[in-house]
């Protein structure tokens, strides 16, 4: 009888047991259920607005697609015309010396501000961060607008304080002279980059463990000492982050060269970006245009991966 | 395994930049829209054509006040047909509607010129033939004003694109205080036509009278090229295509000692070159007091710019070596984008009768615009009004109006290249290497778009 019941328990548990266990994997099921249902109206949206239009452009990269002809097969024969296309080519040139000057400006630029700012009472901080994240908010026509009237070669604020100070004595067209035009770019670039970098900083910085800090600075640690030790590995995600988003918005650098030289003067201001819209825009040839976003993508997911790659061997 | 995701989120991100580039945008921008829906008068009926019309800034035609009290006379006639206006600008329409044509959304009635009209969108089977409009009597009176007219309105395959509805001539403009200041003002005849030879005179006496900018080459954009182009056809007597429009000459002779003609003024002093403005820019500039003359005026800028300028902006012809010019001319009109539905395409077809054809409406039309009617039955349609002694200055230019050439095949290509062109004659690129450079452009979007 003892036994029965025993075996009766035994038996009455390992039922609640399964129970249990079949009760569990209905409730994961019924949460997974919830969870794909909460996330599919933005599966929907990222499969109609992002997937589709990416399949879209790596599809119609092999295609001869154009207004008004008949879509033809022309397999690698766009990317072939793209690297003979000198236009292209001076394009992505271009668009490499943005790259390669804006990027480490921006974040070398963006850590010492970030670096100073940190340390300023809430209220300094604050206003510090507001005017540095002015330019990202103010929108890029308007920036534009006040760049293109600081660089106008009749009338603009740069060439007038020039001649004042003697410095030139005969007005420069900064954007259409191609030996000023890329600079002027660069700098105007640079000037609407900084603004997330810096808040980013400062809040990296913020976050550093003072504990760590202090120990170093008791055992006779320098400030270099403190900051490439302590500081630098804990803000190397945020590095990391404004390496990776800077360098993806620099590669897409069009709406200034749009507003403001139209890739010119003589190709001198041309980026991938813009070329990319002129081809499929405004020539309607929306086959090469898809090519060379594709081998844009390429370039941009090339460049991210090594630097993951660099910051993740510095760890 | 974190580096693994790592390498695949930016992997990600570079990637969805992919998306940015393939299909093709549905939305076309609403901020400049505004709706004249008329449909109220129309619902009663329970049997309303609702058609939609965007229209580039073309004079009052980029009001929507103006434009919602022209739907309103039309539906007192037709109020089974409500009309939905979307208002373009020349800075973005060209890519909205390269996006409506590519998402299929397009209008159904779209007003602007035949270059984009017939030579574009008409040429690529977008569009609509129009020939029933284009009646017996409609050819007659529209060729009575130009016979140009009717054939920029026509593309190759015989079927019109266009039906128009005014046009003009574009002019220079001359600041004439300052002109008068320099003595220059003698070089130019009575009737506003000046030679080369006289117009270089003036530029020395401009320069000598302590003008720093006389005129501007302005290169930096295709907007208001058509007045670098008239410089430098009519300098020395130059065609821009040849008289079929089946090819470019910008390297014909003439075109290029114009051109050598103008960077030696530039290297003199005499003139400045810019490839940083555009013709709005170099319009504005004028419009300040800060440049001599402008290479971009019509009749539509003279009334836009009289109440910020203070001075006299006269306008002249563009300067040639014979003291005939050859002026380009500007045609506007309606042209109905294929949507494959026929009884939009009927309403879409009576209103444009009622704005261009109408004995009342179609002057109204034509004053609204600013510009000049093409039926020569319309007579003066600014008889009587305030604009009269304004707009006579610019019909007296229309006799010049030279060879409508912006139908060529490959325009909106030739339109990049020809700024190119001149940012690279003036950085230093011989007039023969920039010229066979543009010429090669043109041949490719030629035999491209064959």
């Amino acid at each position: 009888m003892a036994s029965k019941t025993k075996a009766a328990a035994a038996g009455g548990e390992t039922l609640t047991y399964n129970q249990g266990t079949f009760r569990n994997s209905a409730l994961v099921r019924q949460q997974t259920l919830a969870a794909y249902l909460f996330l599919l109206p933005a599966l929907i949206f990222f499969v109609l607005f992002v997937v589709v239009p990416m399949v879209m452009c790596l599809v119609t990269s092999f295609l001869d697609y154009r207004m008004g002809k008949p879509l033809t097969f022309v397999g690698f024969a766009q990317y072939i015309k793209m690297f003979q296309d000198p236009v292209f080519l001076k394009a992505l040139q271009n668009t490499f010396i943005l790259v390669i000057v804006a990027v480490p400006a921006v974040t070398a630029f963006s850590l010492w501000v970030g670096s100073v700012v940190y340390k300023m009472s809430s209220f300094k901080r604050s206003f510090y961060r507001c005017v540095f994240y002015l330019p990202v908010v103010t929108g890029t026509v308007a920036v534009a607008v006040v760049w293109k009237w600081m660089f106008n070669k009749y009338t603009g604020l740069i060439n007038y304080v020039l001649n004042a100070t003697g410095i030139i004595h005969e007005n420069i067209s900064w954007l259409g002279d191609a030996r000023f035009a890329l600079g002027c770019i660069t700098l105007i670039l640079f000037t609407t980059s900084i603004g997330q970098p810096i808040v980013l900083y400062i809040a990296a910085l913020g976050n550093v463990d003072p504990s760590l800090i202090d120990a170093a600075e008791v055992d006779g640690a320098s400030n270099l000492q403190v900051f490439w030790h302590i500081k630098w590995p804990q803000i190397m995600p945020t590095t990391l982050y404004i390496l990776v988003i800077t360098t993806i918005n620099t590669f897409q650098c069009y709406a200034l060269i749009q507003l403001l030289t139209s890739g010119g003067p003589n190709h001198a201001t041309d980026t991938i970006m813009y070329y990319i819209y002129y081809q499929a825009f405004k020539l309607n040839d929306y086959g090469y245009g898809n090519a060379m976003g594709v081998v844009l993508a390429i370039i941009i997911a090339i460049l991210s991966a090594i630097q993951f790659k660099f910051a993740g061997s510095s760890d | 395994m974190k580096k693994q995701l790592s390498m695949l989120l930016a992997a990600g991100m570079a990637v969805s930049l992919l998306a940015g580039c393939g299909g093709t945008p549905s939305g076309t921008g609403s901020d400049s829209t505004a709706t004249a829906d008329t449909g109220a008068s129309t619902a009663a009926t329970g049997d309303a054509t609702a058609i939609t019309l965007w229209t580039y800034p073309i004079g009052s035609f980029g009001d929507s006040a103006t434009v919602d009290s022209l739907i309103a006379k039309f539906n007192e006639t037709h109020p089974e047909i409500s009309v939905t206006v979307e208002y373009l600008d020349y800075t973005n329409g060209d890519d909205q509607v390269t996006a409506a044509i590519e998402a299929g959304t397009t209008p159904d009635i779209i007003m602007e010129g035949p270059e984009r009209l017939v030579s574009n969108w008409g040429a690529k089977g977008k569009m609509l033939p129009l020939n029933d409009l284009w009646t017996d009597e409609a050819v007659a009176d529209i060729s009575a004003t130009s016979e140009n007219v009717v054939s920029a309105c026509q593309w190759t395959d015989g079927n019109y694109y266009e039906y128009p509805l005014c046009m003009t001539t574009h002019t220079m403009a001359i600041n004439k205080e300052m002109f008068e200041a320099a003595g220059a003002l003698q070089y130019i005849n009575e009737d506003g036509t000046w030679t080369t030879e006289n117009f270089e005179k003036a530029l020395q006496a401009l320069k000598d009278s302590g003008v720093t900018t006389t005129a501007i080459v302005y290169c930096g954009g295709q907007g208001g090229d058509q007045g670098t182009r008239a410089l430098v056809n009519n300098l020395y007597s130059g065609q821009f295509t040849n008289a079929d429009h089946t090819a470019y000459t910008a390297d014909s002779d003439a075109n290029k000692k114009a051109l050598q003609q103008l960077v030696d003024w530039a290297n003199e002093g005499l003139i400045t070159y810019d490839a940083a403005a555009q013709a709005s820019d170099e319009l504005q500039l004028f419009a300040n007091g800060n440049v001599a003359m402008t290479l971009c005026w019509n009749a539509s800028n003279q009334a836009n710019y009289a109440e910020s300028v203070t001075f006299t902006a006269m306008p002249v012809a563009f300067p040639s070596d014979d003291g005939v010019p050859e002026l380009c001319g500007g045609i506007w009109g309606f042209g109905l984008f294929d949507n494959g539905d026929d009884a939009k395409a009927a309403a879409s077809k009576e209103f444009i009768k009622f704005l261009c054809d109408d004995a009342q409406q179609g002057p109204e039309s034509v004053r609204l615009t600013g510009f000049f009617p093409v039926r020569s039955s319309f007579g003066d349609v600014y008889a009587g009004t305030e604009d009269e002694a304004r707009m006579a200055q610019f019909a007296s230019f229309m006799q010049y109006l030279g060879d409508y050439y912006n139908v060529a095949p490959g325009w909106a290509e030739q339109r990049t290249a020809w700024w190119n062109m001149l940012q690279q004659i003036f950085s230093g690129v011989s007039v023969d290497d920039a010229t066979a450079t543009y010429q090669q452009s043109c041949t490719d979007a030629i035999n491209g778009a064959a």
